[in-house]
């Protein structure tokens, strides 16, 4: 098997984004952490999973990044991936997952990847849609929204639950090659380990810079960036903790609620 | 036939989402933009009645296409079928319900009708050139006016951001049946099947305290239930990140994939307030939200807004409230 996990590294969900009121630019904290996509994790994970019932697999990784997202490449080495490919692609306020995915699609598609895995959403642009995108420009079949896979290699094909609303799952088998995206939960994924660590340090990412690839053109725009209506009243309370607390209790109180 | 607005309706056992109804509310607010007809399509293996059902009800003219193979949903026919018929449509704007199921297709059929996808649409606008739609990004802490570039676009619909009209009176619309046989490719659906009860205790509770990632280690859970044990009929719940590290089971998720609540009072305790999680509990009555994060996006929902650390926050409220 030859498996290609597509990773992202996104801001920590604390970090301040404001928008610049001179140009409408969206402003990311230049301090902020940033971490492997929570879903994305779940997929690396999933790989490994893999690995280790069929040994003859080989996985590779991939981002599209600015250079700090080699980060996310060295945590998925440590975790148990072969080999790295980082798409060198500057910070941009609006990235079109078409773009995205079609520049994934022109360094997959002559790779022979029998399985691609992405996470089901990224937490920073909550797209979903980068896998999907890709398994349509490959011409593969592709479930979403993944929660357990099984690989029947006798049969070439892959057998998957997708989470659906209600407790419910939907069951599919889809032929090889195929993308799945992987939703989280569907495992627990581990630490990387220190000689996997050391040994993506040693074997560098290969890089590749996105403004050599065929260009390629989004299919919305940003028109604007803005900050999310307040759809209720919104009372900060204000004091020390205690008096907060107070305050708060006198307001569960008023309302009955207490 | 002339240029449209198409809705592509979702249908679990028989029965039409109430979605495909605010769907109908986002399509007359773009009519309103660019005077475009609203046309519905039905998809399944028996879809007559249920297309005639919807098209009484919305007034919508609905074209029901009957593919053997559809008892269930399934991607490959769904984007196969589409193919056929939103040409016929003339279909400018394709809308779909942000389900796990409409973006599970929505994104892989913009890319055969060469169109834009949008997802997690929120809002319609009208720019100079035509309109705009909005979604957020960033935990919900920014919103993006967005505008397609290609002459069809396909939109994946919030639940719960557009309020359904009152559409009753109008006189039922027409239905137009298509057939096919077109053979699926490259997977074969296996049908459904039950994992988990709903939990009612959660749908029945009066008070809903919830945990999300912000409560940092498991042990801090025992704060989230002594907080919810000061109320009567009261219930804790959670985010998905929690669940997925077995802290909480997933019958106590609220949100996308989980339960929706709308309890009298909903506790917010670490939530960062996405949109995943937000959509399973903005209908509450009173909300409260306890956050680290000046700038959460929970708080834009919330009447009550604390920034503080739950871990802390937690003992000093119940040590005030016995202290009376």
């Amino acid at each position: 098997m030859k498996i290609l996990v597509c990773i992202k590294q996104v801001p920590d969900s604390e970090t301040r984004v404001e928008i610049d009121a001179r140009d409408g630019r969206i402003r990311i904290d230049q301090e902020a952490k940033h971490w492997m996509n929570h879903a994305d994790e779940f997929a690396v994970e999933e790989a490994v999973r893999i690995k280790e019932t069929l040994p003859d697999t080989v996985i590779d990784v991939l981002t599209v990044g600015p250079e700090r997202a080699a980060q996310v490449l060295e945590r998925a080495m440590g975790m148990g991936a072969n080999q790295a490919f980082h798409l060198l692609a500057p910070e941009a306020d609006y990235r079109s997952p078409f773009v995205t995915a079609s520049w994934i699609g022109a360094v997959a598609a002559d790779r022979g990847y029998d399985l691609i895995l992405a996470g089901v959403m990224a937490q920073d642009d909550m797209q979903a849609q980068v896998g999907p995108i890709l398994a349509e420009l490959l011409g593969r079949p592709c479930a979403t929204s993944v929660i357990f896979v099984e690989i029947r290699p006798e049969q070439g094909a892959v057998y998957v639950e997708r989470e659906v609303e209600g407790g419910r799952r939907h069951m599919l088998e889809l032929d090889l090659p195929a993308v799945l995206t992987i939703q989280t939960g569907i495992n627990k994924p581990r630490y990387p380990t220190l000689s996997n660590l050391l040994r993506a340090k040693k074997q560098k990412a290969t890089v590749l810079d996105a403004s050599t690839l065929p260009p390629v053109s989004g299919r919305e725009r940003l028109v604007a960036a803005d900050y999310p209506r307040r759809s209720r009243a919104g009372q900060f309370l204000e004091g020390d903790r205690a008096e907060k607390a107070d305050h708060l209790l006198r307001i569960l109180r008023e309302k009955a609620f207490l | 036939m002339s240029e449209s607005i198409v809705i592509v309706v979702e249908h679990h056992e028989g029965a039409v989402a109430a979605i495909n109804f605010e769907l109908l509310a986002l399509a007359e607010a773009l009519a309103r933009i660019r005077p475009l007809k609203i046309r519905a399509v039905l998809l399944g293996a028996d879809p007559e009645a249920l297309a005639r059902s919807f098209a009484k009800a919305s007034g919508l003219w609905v074209t029901a296409f009957e593919h053997p193979g559809l008892p269930e949903y399934d991607a490959e026919l769904y984007k196969t079928l589409l193919m056929e018929v939103l040409p016929e449509l003339e279909a400018r704007y394709i809308l779909i319900p942000q389900t796990t199921q409409g973006l599970d297709y929505a994104p892989g059929l913009a890319v055969r009708l060469k169109s834009g996808c949008l997802t997690g649409v929120e809002g319609v606008g009208q720019g100079d050139d035509g309109p705009f739609f909005t979604r957020t990004a960033f935990n919900g802490k920014i919103v993006l006016d967005l505008a397609p570039t290609a002459a069809i676009a396909v939109l994946a619909v919030q639940p719960g951001a557009f309020k359904a009209g009152d559409v009753s009176g109008r006189p039922a619309g027409r239905v137009t049946v298509k057939h096919s046989t077109a053979e699926p490719k490259g997977s074969r659906g296996l049908g459904l099947k039950q994992v988990r009860q709903e939990d009612s205790g959660l749908a029945e509770a009066e008070v809903v305290v919830a945990a999300g990632r912000g409560v940092g280690k498991r042990e801090n859970l025992i704060l989230i239930e002594q907080l919810a044990a000061l109320f009567a009929r009261s219930a804790v719940a959670g985010s998905r990140p929690l669940c997925d590290q077995n802290w909480l089971e997933y019958k106590r998720q609220v949100g996308l994939t989980g339960a929706t609540v709308a309890p009298k009072l909903y506790i917010a305790c670490g939530i960062s307030g996405a949109i995943q999680h937000t959509v399973g509990m903005q209908g509450s009555g009173f909300i409260v939200a306890i956050s680290t994060d000046p700038n959460a996006a929970i708080f834009n929902i919330a009447d009550v807004c604390v920034v503080e650390d739950l871990t802390t926050f937690i003992p000093a409220l119940i040590e005030a409230h016995q202290g009376i």
